[in-house]
């Protein structure tokens, strides 16, 4: 009466065993099958798949319900977005530019879509905020660290020893310092935090950029502020993501729009860590580029620039014809990293010429 | 009273041995019940393998798995470092040990190297490079046969060819008779060795350190091994008592053993080459099968060894049926593992059978050790017995290096 048994026993338990690791081994037949979800690859294929897409199109939503992210940027608005401060004038007719930035080093950003890091942030952002005044004007920043670690403001630029963020090293938790000094030279710089360990500290965010207005003004244009950075997700020392304003493939998923017969000005600051250049070049056109942007003539009339780390620049420009323009690190490896955009130029509604399209035939 | 006492004390035996296991999941609980966070100490790593990439039609697939202790969400891919948009099937969201598939649309080239990576929730990256991109193999009725001859020329016919030393055994003085099946024993030590590498290797790969790869193939040797070992000793004592049938003598039983113990070796051998021409590794398959079918030919000689000292009916052509059944017995699983090494590969299934087969080789050195204890007066340490595994142990790693 015992064998029997024991021989039910052995048979079942042998027959759970081998379909558990039949289960185990061959998962994926196993799972029912969901119905049709469409996606584009990057070279036009289209694919149908019954999961879910890993491409999808970034979003600048906190809602906790949808993500972790604590940081609400938009690339879009930051591309255009300049500070000028609360303005007042000084007693010798000086005008005076006050900002306040807050460091924090405990924000979540959605760097990439579904993808979430740990930024180091003026006032929030990476990068921080566009802090724009006119040459000779008095730029004042109350800087308060509301970060656990110490961190400062160093601006590239003329300004005195202890203007320069370097040995006044700020606090965390509340800790303040007051940054004075007159805007200038002219041009386009970057600041930055410059505590050490320093590549620490830039790469996880903490860089703006610093715009320094000739007194005369430049031509009226459509202004950009374009700061090319990567993200080392992983911390081995490499860039996992390129972009133009911190998030990748952005400008390509949302073009930027421009009108053709119209200026356009980019301000282009190149923040890139690890990787010893970075560039910038554009499709179907070529630009006026003043490097730091400290003179009123162009020094090159190019579609490609190679930066350095922190090097920078202006480039001026205009479209003729309207449509879909590329442009994006030719270090391809970045731009296959995020590094791309497309300039969406339509048709000038001030502009005679589109009334009178020229039909070029086909 | 009696019975009611019995009762009482059965009832006290089973509630002997719950209690602990109440204590136990009451501790479990404790420990991972909700709202609890007593240990919440250290920070878990995600961690993720890549089990499976097949090479399809201007796609790339990956079959992955979240190896780590916390849910992960498979949020990018990439090929060669470069980001590709992809579809994950069912969805991203993997909770410990769940598995999806990753599909990457890419126009991949044959036979050229590449790096698959996949990215997770928090940007850390995983990467699986594969040598030599090949399609993907599909079970046509072509590629069934093309296996099946390969898992006859590595099995089958290397055996057979094995078997044909059975007269010359026959022939020799005990002393030289113990000294083939003292090397045949060798000969299995060695490819019991052999096994349990590849097995450990392959883990090693394929296999995130969540499985425990040592202890898992070693766990299964062992139970392999004691599968085999009472089954064997069940077979052999019921041929001593049916001698006068006949029909299965003790030397044939334990042939027959032997034959079962090569056979899994071998559906092993077959995985490896099965999955060698599905990972595109087309010379190294033909190497490997040149070297297999050398290497095999010495498996014959241990199911010849046991078989040559039969008796009565055992000349003739039941004889040679018997061997035939043998050979087959040991030589075919090389086919049906060529099958399903080149068509449903799973480095998972692949250490399992690995280490089965491992098991296998070891219980059958015991029955053959036994087997010479018996036939040569309790001894194992005699000239011949030693000289004669030193030998198998020699010979196996010499065309070992043809593999």
């Amino acid at each position: 009466m015992n064998k029997p048994r024991s021989k039910i026993i052995i048979t079942s338990l042998t027959v759970i065993i081998a379909m558990s690791a039949l289960y185990v081994a061959f998962p994926e037949t196993i799972n029912a099958q969901l119905e049709g979800n469409i996606f584009a690859t990057h070279s036009g294929g289209v694919i149908t798949t019954s999961g879910v897409v890993i491409d999808p199109v970034y979003t600048t939503t906190t809602d906790p319900e949808y993500t972790e992210a604590t940081v609400e940027f938009d690339p879009m608005q930051y591309l255009r977005e300049f500070n000028y401060g609360v303005v007042s004038t000084l007693p010798d007719g000086k005008i005076l530019r006050e900002f306040t930035i807050i460091a924090e080093d405990d924000q979540i950003m959605e760097v990439s879509p579904g993808i979430f890091f740990n930024v180091w942030t003026f006032n929030g952002t990476v990068p921080g905020p566009t802090i724009r005044a006119t040459e000779g004007d008095i730029v004042r920043i109350n800087f308060i660290n509301n970060g656990a670690k110490s961190h400062t403001m160093h601006f590239h630029g003329i300004h005195p020893a202890e203007m320069d963020g370097v040995f006044e090293i700020v606090g965390g938790g509340g800790g303040q310092f007051t940054y004075e000094f007159e805007a200038g030279p002219v041009g386009v710089h970057p600041y930055h935090c410059h505590v050490m360990p320093l590549e620490e500290h830039i790469v996880r965010g903490l860089y703006g950029v610093f715009i320094v207005d000739p007194k005369e003004g430049r031509p009226a244009a459509d202004e950009m502020v374009m700061v090319l950075n990567g993200l080392d997700m992983d911390f081995d020392g490499e860039n996992n993501f390129y972009a133009a304003n911190t998030i990748p493939f952005y400008y390509q998923n949302n073009p930027i729009q421009i009108n053709t017969d119209e200026l356009v000005r980019i301000y282009v600051v190149n923040m890139v860590e690890f990787d010893p250049i970075n560039n910038l070049h554009l499709h179907g056109n070529l630009y006026y580029y003043y490097p730091t942007g400290t003179d009123l003539v162009p020094s090159f009339y190019t579609d490609m620039i190679t930066l350095s780390q922190t090097e920078r620049g202006i480039m001026e420009f205009q479209y003729e014809f309207p449509g879909k323009y590329l442009f994006h690190a030719h270090k391809v490896e970045f731009s296959e990293k995020g590094w791309v955009g497309i300039f969406q130029v339509n048709d000038n509604p001030q502009d005679k010429k589109s009334t009178e399209k020229v039909d070029y035939g086909s | 009273m009696e019975v009611s006492d019995r009762k009482q004390s059965k009832g006290k035996l089973i509630a002997s041995g719950i209690i602990p296991f109440v204590f136990l999941i009451v501790l479990v609980i404790y420990i991972f019940g909700p709202g609890s966070d007593v240990l919440d100490l250290g920070v878990p790593l995600p961690e993720i393998t890549m089990e499976k990439i097949d090479f399809v039609d201007s796609e790339i697939q990956v079959t992955v798995r979240n190896t780590g202790p916390i849910p992960v969400v498979i949020a990018m891919a990439d090929i060669n470092d470069r980001i590709q948009p992809a579809a994950v099937e069912p969805d991203g969201f993997l909770e410990r040990y769940e598995t999806a598939l990753v599909r990457i649309p890419f126009a991949w080239n044959e036979a050229e190297p590449y790096r698959i990576g996949l990215t997770i929730e928090d940007g850390t990256r995983f990467e699986k490079e594969v040598e030599a991109a090949a399609p993907a193999l599909q079970p046509t009725l072509e590629l069934v046969g093309f296996f099946a001859l390969i898992g006859t020329y590595v099995g089958i016919i290397p055996v057979m060819i094995g078997l044909l030393w059975l007269p010359f055994i026959r022939r020799i003085s005990k002393q030289k008779y113990h000294f083939f099946l003292a090397l045949t024993a060798g000969l299995l030590l060695f490819l019991g060795i052999d096994s349990i590498e590849e097995a450990l290797d392959v883990s090693e790969e394929n296999l995130a350190g969540s499985f425990n790869g040592v202890l898992l193939v070693t766990t299964v040797i062992v139970l392999s091994f004691l599968g085999l070992y009472y089954t064997g000793e069940k077979l052999v004592k019921r041929a001593v008592a049916s001698t006068a049938s006949s029909r299965l003598s003790k030397p044939v039983a334990i042939a027959l053993m032997i034959s079962i113990g090569i056979g899994l070796h071998n559906f092993g051998e077959g995985l490896a080459i099965g999955a060698a021409v599905g990972l595109g590794s087309i010379a190294f398959s033909t190497f490997l099968i040149v070297g297999f079918a050398l290497h095999n030919t010495t498996e014959g000689i241990a199911i010849a060894g046991p078989m040559s000292r039969g008796k009565g009916a055992m000349t003739g052509k039941s004889m040679i049926l018997k061997l035939a059944a043998l050979g087959l017995i040991a030589g075919s699983p090389a086919i049906f593992g060529a099958w399903i090494g080149g068509f449903v590969y799973s480095p998972f299934t692949s250490v399992i059978f690995l280490a089965v087969g491992a098991g296998a080789i070891f219980q059958v050195i015991i029955t053959i050790l036994r087997w010479i204890r018996e036939e040569g007066d309790k001894n194992l340490s005699s000239g011949s017995v030693v000289s004669g595994f030193a030998a198998g142990m020699l010979i196996m790693y010499l065309t070992s290096i043809l593999v």
